[in-house]
């Protein structure tokens, strides 16, 4: 498989200490560690919201961290979708509205069509029945998968998820965790910071952070159902060994 | 979209919208009316002044006058383009009644007048020239609203009795500031009462160039021609009618000014608290790949909605002001020559207004955009260092008092008995003035001898005014007419030394100063006329600066005992305590000449600025009720704002056992401490910048270094109640929210 992005050698303030790592096309892989061991900060960094101390990291042919603030923004309005932990939506704005929001405010031409898709990501989701709701009038699992909707509607590249599980209960988890499985199985690629050892099994490869180092590596393949027990038993063991 | 997210935002936060919509809106209509009324003004006086021809220079006289002279002088001066003689009948106001209303104590110098025939027409409301008929008289259109005269009114001199035909616009004499009133009569009946008044001349120049007066003035004194009488040139006549509503004018500007400021900062804190609160909704929009200038457009477009709105509402709340507002000038001067131009700078004074609160919205947002998405999503970096609302609080009730102190002791100033010192007028009781009789000298005479043997007079001064030749250090010669007399007994203000006390000593007003460029110091020689009459040049040094704005401004003040004659004489008297004026005056009025004009002090002020401390007064009213309209909207707006910051905390104290009452009177306190400061900055700044407002104010009036008089009941009862009552009315509103917040609220995470 090609390499979508390339990660090498960087740094950020102390909290970073030349971290390289690649990811492939369509591959889901999650960074797990404890809390201050730079999850968070590497994804901010690789996503191009931050700017590294040192180091590349490369989306594609494109550089990042050589782009100014403004070519950033378009890269992330392009070719990155971001979901984060607290289910940032604009308040003024319903369900759909929101979802839609990235691409009719870059293109608004095609308005309908970027409708259209919203829906259908919605209904792919199971969410289609909240579009004209209020973002308050939602529970957190159906929020996140509005989320989900939102950063997959410029058909990104890759998806940047911070922590997406991290405020959400069980049976919201399980169906935020479907909705990223759905659109990885259809190729899009991943990129996961949790704290939940249950998540990360059901993605492809997971790096362990620790003190800004990547300590190791745990290679799991594309997930399946049936496997589910088998790759949590793996990671905990894994995970244990890593002094998690 | 967009249009959607701005009317969910309008919807979900109805105060702030609605307060900032206010905002705009006030200040829109501020600055438009006030633009409105300047150019309606100007352009009002501009047309009427040049309807009428107004003459470019004027000397008044009394007493004889050979014609013949004149016209040779006139026709070897190449700049004149037309001169006219013409007549003004000096009536005394005792006189003249028209229905049941007496002029007996009008202070005006009123009389009768023919239509012009060249140039300085009188016209009708229309701006026509007005033919006049027979037994038909047209009254000064600032009489009109003063004494309630309509068309039809019977108008009686001495038991001639005249039909007010109508009122007429005199672009000379058409402010209450310009000391003359004509009233317009056919030439027969000019001619038939003529026997009831005395006759002056108004020699009137009209010049190629309106900017040749100066020059031409000297040569006109250098020629020896009649001058007795002052001087007005059309510069003056344009101020004269400028003031009055002018000053209005200013201090509705003033308030747009204040109110624009108040706006601006409202606004931003506006702005930096909203900020705040969508701080993770712009980090979200960032991380998402929405651009900085997209971010901000989206803010933007909701202000620029809110300023079209305050626009438009502003510019029709001033459309329907500028009506009463601008009743009195279109009435005194007409209407604006190009109505279209007036609205148009109206609608520019609003756009204006709306322009300055958007860049400073454009502004606030800029500095904003700093922060990374990072950050805002971590809740970090924030807009920058919370800012104390409680700080606007206070400079907004400052910058209020300081707006409603303002026109209060602009008023008080004027009305002060001590302002005529500012005028070039002794601070005295009572004022006599000997004008227009055949011997003011021997008049003033026999005045003086009967006061020095009235027991009732505790002090008088006797003032004789005469024109002198005088001539400049640089050997240019220059008219000056000068106040002899003893100054010491009422002195007026010197801004600069003190008066005469000698022969060889003079003082100069400000504008002759300025015009001659001499100071205090200097020398200038007069040429006086001896008994035997032979004239006698003698030097005098300047020896003070005064504040004047009779006559024009130019005057002089002198102790040259000599036989010029005297043009006028102004008498200054103080009574004995007890004494009362009034039976004093009606005493001296009947043994008098009728062309003596005895008042007291204060009416001669009113007669001059009664009009002008009315319009003063009107603005007053209007500035305070904007200024508590404006605090309650920002208190309520900005408490609204700090108890929504600190929700939080209020939350945690409520889980901590504090009661809505705890929580309301910390607020109140709080609020109490920046009211009482900005009361006391707004007082002293009122004081001391106020001064210089209305003194600079003043000053473009004439009075220099001028001290400001407060008025103690506004400034210390009026105004200070009156903000306490808005001020706490608007936080007793605002602290009602402190009931609704809850005390889980603080444990609650989810934004």
């Amino acid at each position: 498989m090609n390499t979508l992005l390339k990660v090498t050698d960087i740094k950020k303030d102390n909290i970073l200490k030349g971290i390289s790592f690649d990811i492939a096309e369509g591959e889901m892989i999650a960074v797990m560690g404890p809390s201050g061991s730079g999850k968070s900060t590497l994804l901010y960094n690789v996503s191009g919201m931050d700017q590294a101390s040192s180091g590349e990291v490369w989306l594609g042919d494109t550089e990042i961290a050589g782009l100014n603030e403004d070519d950033k923004a378009q890269l992330r309005l392009h070719r990155m979708g971001f979901v984060f932990q607290m289910m940032n939506m604009l308040s003024n704005l319903n369900i759909i509205d929101n979802i839609a929001f990235p691409a009719v405010h870059s293109d608004k031409k095609n308005r309908k069509e970027y409708y259209e898709r919203a829906r259908s990501l919605m209904d792919k989701l199971n969410i289609g029945e909240l579009a004209g709701r209020n973002i308050k009038e939602v529970s957190g699992g159906e929020l996140q998968r509005a989320c989900i909707c939102r950063s997959m509607i410029m058909k990104p590249e890759i998806i940047f998820a911070d922590e997406p599980t991290g405020a959400l209960n069980q049976t919201a988890t399980t169906e935020v965790m479907d909705a990223f499985l759905e659109i990885n199985r259809e190729g899009t690629t991943i990129m996961m910071v949790t704290h939940d050892s249950k998540v990360a099994s059901m993605c492809e490869r997971i790096l362990y952070l620790l003190d800004g180092e990547i300590k190791g590596e745990l290679v799991l393949g594309k997930y399946t159902e049936e496997e589910t027990r088998e790759r949590e038993l793996r990671t905990s063991d894994w995970l244990e060994s890593m002094g998690w | 979209m967009l249009r959607r997210m701005i009317f969910n935002d309008i919807k979900s936060n109805k105060l702030i919208t609605v307060s900032t919509a206010v905002f705009m809106a006030v200040t829109a209509m501020l600055l438009g009316l006030s633009v409105f009324l300047f150019a309606t003004l100007f352009s009002s006086i501009d047309s009427l002044m040049t309807k009428a021809e107004t003459p470019h220079f004027l000397q008044m006289h009394t007493g004889e006058l050979d014609e013949d002279e004149l016209y040779t002088f006139t026709v070897g001066r190449p700049e004149v383009e037309e001169m006219q003689l013409c007549t003004f009948l000096n009536l005394e106001n005792g006189q003249i009644k028209i229905g049941d209303i007496s002029f007996d104590n009008n202070m005006q110098d009123n009389g009768l007048c023919c239509q012009s025939v060249l140039f300085d027409y009188l016209l009708d409301a229309g701006d026509n020239i007005i033919r006049v008929s027979p037994g038909d008289v047209y009254v000064p259109v600032a009489y009109k609203n003063e004494y309630g005269i309509s068309v039809g009114d019977k108008m009686f001199i001495g038991t001639e009795e005249l039909n007010v035909a109508g009122f007429m616009r005199d672009s000379q004499m058409n402010s209450m500031m310009a000391s003359s009133k004509r009233f317009l009569v056919s030439e027969y009946d000019y001619e038939r009462l003529k026997p009831l008044g005395s006759e002056e001349y108004i020699i009137e120049f009209r010049f190629r160039d309106e900017s040749d007066a100066g020059a031409f003035s000297t040569a006109y004194t250098d020629a020896g021609l009649p001058e007795n009488g002052p001087t007005i040139t059309y510069p003056l006549i344009k101020l004269m009618n400028t003031l009055s509503d002018g000053i209005m004018i200013i201090v509705i500007l003033l308030v747009a000014f204040v109110v624009l400021y108040i706006s601006v900062m409202c606004i931003r804190y506006i702005i930096l608290t909203q900020l705040e609160k969508d701080r993770r909704e712009t980090g979200m929009m960032k991380a998402i790949g929405i651009s900085r200038k997209d971010i901000r457009r989206l803010y933007m477009s909701k202000y620029l909605l809110l300023s079209v709105t305050g626009c438009i509402a502003g510019t029709a709340l001033a459309c329907v002001l500028a009506i009463p507002l601008g009743r009195n000038m279109r009435e005194l001067y007409g209407e604006a020559d190009n109505a279209v131009l007036v609205y148009a700078a109206m609608i520019a004074g609003a756009v204006l207004a709306e322009a300055v609160i958007l860049l400073s919205v454009r502004r606030v947002l800029r500095k904003t955009e700093k922060i990374s998405a990072v950050a805002a999503l971590c809740g970090r970096g924030g807009t920058g260092r919370k800012k104390n609302l409680w700080i606007p609080v206070a400079v907004i009730i400052t910058v209020s008092v300081f707006m409603m102190m303002v026109p209060d002791s602009m008023k008080k100033t004027l009305s002060d008995p001590g302002f005529v010192r500012y005028m070039g007028i002794g601070n005295s009781q009572i004022r006599i003035d000997v004008r227009q009789t055949k011997d003011i000298g021997s008049s003033t005479d026999d005045l003086a001898v009967r006061m020095e043997n009235d027991i009732r007079v505790s002090k008088y001064s006797v003032m004789r005014t005469g024109s002198y030749k005088a001539y400049l250090p640089d050997g240019s010669s220059y008219n000056l007419t000068i106040e002899n007399g003893d100054h010491s007994i009422f002195p007026v203000n010197y801004m600069e030394g003190t008066y005469p006390v000698n022969e060889n000593e003079i003082a100069f007003s400000i504008l002759n100063s300025e015009e001659t460029g001499l100071g205090v110091g200097d020398t200038v020689t007069v040429t006086k006329t001896n008994a035997d009459g032979k004239t006698e040049p003698v030097t005098c040094v300047i020896c003070g600066i005064y504040s004047d704005i009779t006559n024009g401004g130019k005057t002089a003040k002198g102790y040259i005992k000599d036989e010029t004659p005297s043009i006028w004489s102004v008498m200054y008297v103080s009574l004995e305590n007890g004494v009362t004026p009034d039976i004093w005056i009606s005493e001296y009025s009947s043994g008098s000449e009728e062309s003596i004009k005895i008042a007291e002090i204060s009416e001669y002020v009113n007669g001059m600025y009664g009009q002008t401390i009315s319009k003063i007064g009107n603005a007053s009213v209007m500035t305070k009720a904007v200024a508590c309209a404006v605090i309650l909207v920002v208190i309520l707006l900005l408490m609204r704002l700090v108890i929504w910051r600190e929700r939080g905390e209020s939350s945690l104290k409520k889980a901590l056992g504090l009661t809505a009452s705890d929580i309301r009177a910390d607020y109140l306190k709080k609020l109490g401490v920046y009211l009482l400061a900005g009361l006391v900055l707004g007082i002293l700044s009122g004081m001391l910048i106020g001064q210089r407002f209305a003194g600079g104010l003043l000053s473009f009036m004439g009075a220099k270094g001028l001290e400001f008089t407060i008025d103690p009941i506004s400034t210390f009862i009026v105004v200070p109640v009156l903000m306490i009552l808005t001020v706490f009315a608007a936080a007793f509103v605002s602290l009602k929210e402190i009931k609704k917040i809850k005390a889980f609220e603080c444990l609650n995470t989810r934004e």
